[in-house]
């Protein structure tokens, strides 16, 4: 890649990256392009060259926050390659999906203001929409994986799949606001539980 | 000009209506004194007459929509003759297409990401229709329509999966996955509860 297009990738990606965290610590509504294009150390027009629209900008920087989290996971799964089984991945992964302290907590900011906008913004539902399709596909592989290695007893995946999702959705929410209610762990353990019967596993669930 | 006039003839009923309709429609965060001001009709001093501020104008409203709601839906549960059906018009209402306050509620969990008044609001709000499920569920189990166990344990978890699926519901055809969020929450609590749940449909009356 020749000089100038990496600066201009990098710009890019700088953009992105400060919109993401604009994003999750103002909410979508507040976040202000001269303040993106500040904490990215460029300019306003720099921005509105690279992202023609403020929902653009939003709908990429979504995107952009979700392909990394996904890179993370994929690396924790290469890592998990040497874990013994199936359900020691799907324990992990159910972990991804709960607002832990640190960057998990932050990936749940923005799926909450995904949320929010997408009820009213046809372009955010579709980045949505598809990155909810993602999520899906990436947690029912997993279980279809375990079914067809005989580790799971076999089940209706894709049912499975929407309940884990949405039951995560669920206790995430209340567990982001702090609802002494849903402590995490106790959330992860639900889920768990939920899983493990459908699937035959073992209900204690494989330690983090 | 006064706003008294004006006010005279507005009632808090009537303003929380309209708070709600206009947040409903432009969202909470686009929802100005001055559009509530404008579907009633009045100017928008006059409503600040009543409210200190949007913050506690959107608060008041939303806790008056959830009242309305209540108040319909102690009125609803009578008229059905089980817990089992008053268990599935629970969810129905809840996942229902034109689902007002799952909007409403969506709206509201940013605002109380960030704490405050709204925050607050959001956990008891939550805590009362949690209870409300809790006491069909333990209604059922005295009766013994239901097994299963703690019954605000399982409220909670019908709660969040509610919560859940009404996400993916107002993010895909709405026609499809209002039929699906219904089927997956059935099938939860048919097995949490150790129940049959669609044979209740006899037991509803007709609305």
């Amino acid at each position: 890649m020749s000089p100038a297009a990496t600066t201009e990738r990098n710009a890019r990606e700088q953009i992105l990256d400060a919109a993401v965290e604009r994003i999750a610590t103002d909410g979508i509504d507040e976040v202000r392009i001269a303040r993106i294009a500040m904490d990215a150390g460029v300019s306003s027009s720099l921005v509105h060259y690279h992202f023609e629209t403020r929902e653009a900008l939003l709908a990429e920087a979504l995107e952009h926050s979700f392909e990394l989290a996904g890179d993370v996971r994929i690396g924790e799964e290469e890592a998990e390659e040497d874990a013994p089984s199936h359900a020691h991945r799907l324990a992990a992964m159910v972990d991804q999906c709960l607002p832990y302290q640190g960057t998990l907590e932050r990936d749940w900011m923005l799926w909450v203001e995904l949320w929010l906008r997408a009820a009213r913004s046809p372009e955010l539902r579709a980045t949505a929409a598809r990155l909810y399709e993602r999520m899906h596909r990436w947690l029912a592989d997993e279980i279809a994986a375990g079914i067809a290695d005989g580790e799971f007893s076999d089940c209706d995946v894709d049912a499975l799949t929407d309940r884990v999702l949405a039951m995560l959705d669920g206790f995430g929410i209340r567990a982001l606001v702090r609802d002494p209610a849903v402590p995490l762990d106790w959330a992860r353990g639900e889920v768990w539980r939920m899983l493990a019967r459908e699937l035959g596993m073992d209900a204690e669930t494989p330690l983090r | 000009m006064s706003p008294r006039p004006e006010i005279a003839h507005l009632r808090r009923p009537q303003i929380l209506t309209a708070a709600a309709e206009v947040i409903r429609e432009r969202g909470v965060n686009r929802t100005r004194i001055a559009d509530v001001a404008e579907r009633m009709n009045v100017s928008p001093p006059a409503l600040l007459y009543y409210f200190e501020s949007k913050q506690e104008l959107l608060r008041e409203a939303l806790i008056f929509a959830e009242e309305c709601f209540y108040e319909e839906f102690a009125d609803r549960l009578t008229s059905f003759e089980n817990a089992r059906a008053r268990l599935l018009w629970l969810v129905d209402s809840y996942i229902a297409a034109d689902d007002y306050d799952a909007v409403l509620w969506i709206e509201l969990w940013p605002h109380a990401l960030r704490g405050g008044d709204l925050a607050r609001t959001r956990d008891s709000l939550d805590r009362r229709w949690r209870g409300a499920i809790a006491s069909i569920i333990r209604e059922g189990q005295e009766g013994g329509e239901f097994g299963g166990g703690d019954p605000d344990e399982l409220a909670l978890l019908v709660a969040s999966l509610l919560d859940g699926l009404a996400i993916q519901v107002a993010l895909e055809d709405r026609e499809i996955s209002y039929r699906r969020a219904r089927q997956l929450c059935l099938a939860m609590l048919e097995r949490e509860l150790d129940c049959t749940l669609t044979a209740a449909e006899e037991g509803r009356r007709a609305a």
